[in-house]
């Protein structure tokens, strides 16, 4: 039972994950993005792990991909696609290194464990309690990289409205 | 688990979600009469008794008008649009509380599908996905109308959402619990001898953020810009025929519904009674199934408040002007909504949840 639902998550998620890169129109790729989001939180809860399984679809699905989307549209992004190079080679020459390398890393740390064997009782508490002892630095961190990035796209927002004759993008 | 039980949990799960569906046509009448009722004119009141009848007429004029799809559309992703909008509205259902438990053959049964302990997590994740249906339908329209009408409720729903996740923040710092169901169940009895021991008392800038961000996240007046009728002919489903525009009404009102029921759950005590506790209760009738009856039918009472609530907001406010919705959230409602949960924590750091 566990095995044959862990196979049909893994495949839906993959088959939707390949039709991120390979359908034409972006905004079916936006759809397959949002249908691979729910296969990889469908393994999580598979791992007992519900939690991480709801906030995979309310920060990723419901709040992301939605950004993504709307760029999209907004965009219309058919006609990028239609002038830009062919990046095959580029796109295959990425994804064999970062393949390798996580394979090179897997190697060397051996961090990952194979098996969960054991859930924790209280996952919010356990997790919250990490993030606030043993990774309180990178946690911190991460914070501050965030709040740079908001201001950072503030200020070139602003750039190009400036350049724009003072009229508001 | 029997055979038994797999039948009890099937005719449970049917009957929620059904009575759930109710709330369409019951809404249907009383939106119209509301109307009618504030802006002193009958309303439709001439099919059955008092109108009651006009949901029926309503719905068979809406089945029986020709189906049309415009020639422009992307077909798959216009197809499918309203049905993206229902069935979140419809999977909101599972997580929500509404008795504590019957008996049947000696067995008891809670009075909700699915007991989570991440309730209101996947309360607010299914939620947000109702935005794919509007948005992938009005881009799916091929009509500058209805595009912005789904840009307009993307930025709305986005937005509003904050407010509302950090309101919900606030009363799981208070309750410390993510269920809904320990949520409803820490409510019960008095609060320094006068007051019904409900959340909102607790969290009463909560709920207020709460209150105005759900009026955003249904499309509800006065935030329903996606579908401004005097700017957008009607938003997002300008392009769509008489079935299509119905299922996105049904989902309207059921997301009216679960965000009733979800203010009911965490500010007002979901199935409790005021300052009367369950134990009390249960001694005065003598028979749990009574009791569960009585705890049904007090969700049910809240819940209609609540929507009674939504319709008389509709009729009484005027619409926002979108600068205006904005900057409402994002600079009213976020920063008040971060207040409430600082001063929530240290609160609750020194004194210890509910």
């Amino acid at each position: 039972m566990r095995e044959g639902l862990f196979i049909a998550f893994s495949l839906f998620t993959i088959a939707a994950a390949s039709g991120v890169v390979l359908s034409k129109n972006p905004v079916y790729s936006a759809f397959s993005l949002i249908l691979s989001f729910f296969g990889l939180s469908g393994l999580y809860l598979l791992w007992g792990s519900t939690f991480m399984a709801m906030i995979q679809i309310l920060i990723y699905t419901g709040a992301i991909v939605v950004l993504f989307v709307f760029v999209v549209m907004l965009l219309n992004l058919q006609v990028i696609r239609e002038n830009s190079p062919n990046l095959l080679f580029v796109g295959v020459v990425s994804a064999t290194v970062w393949f390798f390398s996580l394979i090179i890393l897997r190697v060397l740390t051996r961090a990952i464990p194979t098996n969960v064997t054991e859930i924790p009782t209280n996952q919010l508490r356990t997790i919250s309690k990490l993030l606030f002892t043993r990774y309180l630095w990178p946690f911190e961190v991460l914070s501050l990289f965030l709040l740079v990035m908001i201001v950072a796209i503030f200020a070139i927002t602003r750039a190009q409205e400036i350049s724009h004759g003072g009229e508001k993008v | 688990m029997e055979w038994t039980d797999l039948i009890v949990i099937a005719v449970k799960t049917a009957i929620i979600y059904l009575g759930m569906v109710q709330v369409v046509p019951i809404m249907l009448i009383v939106e119209r009469r509301g109307a009618a009722f504030i802006q002193d004119r009958p309303g439709p009141n001439r099919v059955g008794p008092f109108g009651l009848f006009q949901p029926i007429a309503d719905v068979i004029k809406m089945m029986m008008k020709e189906v049309i799809s415009p020639r422009q559309v992307n077909k798959a992703l216009y197809l499918l649009g309203p049905f993206l909008v229902l069935l979140p509205a419809s999977l909101i259902v599972a997580a929500l509380p509404f008795g504590d438990f019957f008996t049947l053959f000696d067995k008891s049964y809670m009075i909700q599908i699915a007991n989570l302990d991440v309730g209101i997590l996947y309360v607010l994740a299914i939620g947000s996905l109702g935005i794919y249906g509007i948005l992938f339908g009005g881009w799916a329209s091929n009509n500058k109308f209805s595009l912005i009408g789904a840009m307009r409720a993307t930025s709305q729903i986005i937005s509003y959402e904050i407010p509302l996740g950090l309101a919900a923040c606030g009363a799981v710092l208070s309750y410390g619990s993510f269920s809904l169901r320990e949520m409803v169940m820490a409510q019960e009895g008095t609060l320094l001898g006068a007051l019904p021991h409900w959340g909102i008392f607790y969290q009463p800038l909560g709920f207020l953020l709460f209150f105005i961000a759900a009026f955003a996240e249904t499309n509800r007046l006065p935030f329903d810009l996606p579908e401004t009728e005097a700017e957008l002919v009607a938003g997002f489903h300008t392009e769509y025929g008489p079935m299509d525009f119905g299922t996105f009404f049904m989902a309207e009102y059921m997301n009216m519904a679960t965000m009733s029921a979800l203010m009911v759950s965490i500010y007002f005590g979901g199935w409790h009674l005021p300052w009367i506790s369950d134990a009390t209760l249960l001694e005065g009738l003598g028979s749990r199934n009574l009791l569960a009856l009585l705890q049904v039918l007090t969700v049910i009472v809240k819940i209609s408040f609540f929507m009674l609530v939504f319709v008389w907001v509709r009729w009484t406010i005027p619409r926002f002007r979108f600068d205006q919705l904005m900057r409402l959230a994002w600079k009213n409602l976020i920063p008040l909504g971060l207040i409430n949960l600082v001063i929530t924590a240290l609160i609750f750091y020194f004194k210890g949840a509910i």
